[in-house]
């Protein structure tokens, strides 16, 4: 057993070499077709990513009068938190309000030389609300609106509700299209490695007959073109490894410029989820080389 | 050893080719089979391998019906047939060693053993001096004697040689016939079909001649009637 796998071995790496070229062609293409894999996924975690950070960025405040009375402010945040799609009602009083904008602009003495030559502090108290459920946000707002109390000032609801919508419909785009870019790497995986199975056929034909002459069995006939096409798929599944993650920490630089503030990390994303993802390509790229191979090698020597 | 019962062969297009063959070859027999080219010889050959089946009839090789015989079950059966053609078969980027030994690697047999075996089918054959050349550096006669050798590998207890002389000229055909009847010698049954007048009238052995699918004739020290 351990001898026939060392002599298909043997017999596959031949053929592997003496057909460099196509070798070179149909493992090109099957690292394409998994950049191409890959790269959805990359996306698909890049958009994940974004609807995460820009729901997180849900900011709802009700801004209460500059002389309200914190008795008031108290009920009205006991109030706001009695709604069922409230998590939390956080007070920011006015001085907690103004220490906070001071800490912002630590570094722009203009404004805060503006802000002493005001003399008072003219920043108002306010109520910041999150959300229960960003899902729900939405019906919130509504019932944040439509609450009255004549300590209110002004609502701030900064809803991204829209961008959120616009980013979920570029991930269903991503999806859709996804598939059939999936759907047709997988076809032209399957009919490259045909190919080169059959060339690899043509050139052992005689090789082929003199075999099943003398008995060979068919296993041992089967044997070195399936291995040749584990070989090709393991041979590209290295490179695009080799390849993905300097390439990952190239762009993630940049995704963390975008998403400032934001924990976003495609290099620990793809060494975590290291074995899904490669893993799994590999394995099923090698099902469906075996396959093309079986089909090919049934075709074209007669076993 | 070989027995045929009732046996026809029509290929896809439905012309027969083989008729109500009936046949039995007993073990350690030297048979020849002659008749006209297109007679339907190497039909009969490939239904011994298992290459064609028949399409009615039966055929036992031993006591084994292969008339059905399954996909997976042929390679057991050629190991038990040894088999020559005309064209000779050799693989032209292998020394005649490693073309004999390559049968027995692609069968699963230990180096130790292939290294034995070998030798001892070269010895056999006369080529013990020639192992390490190409095909294309010994003659046509020696090519087709390292054939024999690789056909002898699984000690097969049949050996099918179809026209080997076809590409001989007259002393080399005859070493190829003096090779095959040693190995009859040794108690292998050799079914060889056959062209030539003069090596049918020379050997004196049974005859079987096919006209047209039929077998015509059968006789004990048979001549070429054809
Ligand atoms: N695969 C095939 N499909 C259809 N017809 C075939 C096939 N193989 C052989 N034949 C036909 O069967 C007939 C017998 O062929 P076969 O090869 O058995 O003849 P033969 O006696 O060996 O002839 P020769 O002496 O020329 O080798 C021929 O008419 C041939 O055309
Ligand atoms: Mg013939």
């Amino acid at each position: 057993m351990m001898l026939s796998l060392l002599r298909a071995f043997k017999f596959s790496l031949q053929d592997i070499s003496r057909n460099i070229w196509l070798s070179i062609i149909t493992v090109t293409i099957l690292i394409l077709a998994m950049f191409s894999i890959n790269t959805l996924i990359l996306t698909k975690v890049i958009s994940t990513s974004a609807v995460e950070a820009i729901k997180e960025k849900v900011d709802l405040s009700l801004y209460l009068k500059t002389d309200s009375n914190e008795n008031d402010i108290f009920a009205l945040q006991l109030k706001v938190n009695a709604l069922e799609k409230v998590k939390e009602v956080q007070y920011i009083s006015k001085q907690e309000a103004l220490d906070s904008f001071r800490k912002k602009n630590e570094n722009n003495p203009e404004i805060l030389q503006a802000l002493l030559e005001l003399g008072k502090n003219p920043l108002s108290p306010s109520l910041v609300i999150s959300p229960q459920n960003p899902n729900m946000v939405p019906e919130l707002i509504e019932e944040l609106r439509a609450l009255d109390s004549n300590i209110i000032e002004s609502r701030d609801f900064n809803d991204n509700r829209i961008i959120l919508e616009k980013i979920d419909n570029i991930t269903k785009r991503i999806d859709e299209v996804g598939f059939f870019v999936i759907a047709i790497f997988i076809i032209t995986s399957l009919l490259v490695i045909y190919n080169s199975i059959k060339v690899a056929i043509y050139t052992h034909k005689k090789e082929i007959e003199i075999m099943r002459l003398v008995g060979a069995s068919n296993s041992f006939i089967y044997a070195p073109f399936l291995m040749s096409s584990f070989i090709y798929t393991f041979i590209a599944v290295i490179i695009i490894i080799l390849v993905s993650f300097p390439l990952l920490g190239i762009l993630q630089p940049y995704l963390e410029v975008f998403f400032v503030g934001y924990n976003i990390n495609v290099v620990s994303y793809f060494f975590d989820n290291f074995f899904l993802i490669f893993g799994l390509q590999f394995l099923i790229i090698s099902l469906i080389n075996v396959i093309a191979s079986y089909i090919a090698v049934r075709r074209y020597s007669r076993v | 050893m070989i027995k045929l019962i009732n046996v026809n062969k029509a290929y896809k297009n439905k012309v027969k080719i083989l008729q109500d063959v009936n046949l039995k070859i007993n073990a350690g027999e030297f048979v020849s089979i002659v008749g006209q080219s297109g007679s339907g010889k190497t039909t009969l050959v490939k239904i011994l391998i298992g290459e064609e089946l028949v399409s009615s009839g039966q055929v036992f090789v031993g006591d084994w019906d292969i008339s059905k015989i399954g996909k997976a079950e042929v390679p057991f059966l050629r190991r038990q047939i040894g088999v020559i053609f005309q064209d000779f078969k050799l693989l032209p980027k292998k020394t005649l060693r490693e073309n004999v030994a390559f049968a027995l690697e692609v069968c699963g047999q230990k180096q130790s053993k292939i290294d034995k075996v070998v030798s001892n089918v070269m010895k056999i054959v006369g080529l013990q001096n020639k192992m390490n050349s190409y095909p294309n550096e010994v003659s046509g006669g020696e090519q087709q004697r390292a054939v024999i050798a690789r056909s002898l590998v699984h000690q097969p207890k049949i050996l099918l040689a179809d026209e080997p002389t076809g590409n001989l000229d007259a002393i080399n055909a005859n070493d190829v016939i003096d090779l095959l009847l040693k190995i009859n010698d040794f108690g292998t049954t050799v079914i060889l079909v056959t062209h030539n007048r003069e090596i049918v009238n020379r050997l004196n052995r049974r005859v079987i001649s096919i006209d047209a699918g039929k077998i015509i004739s059968d006789q004990k020290n048979g001549k070429y009637i054809i």
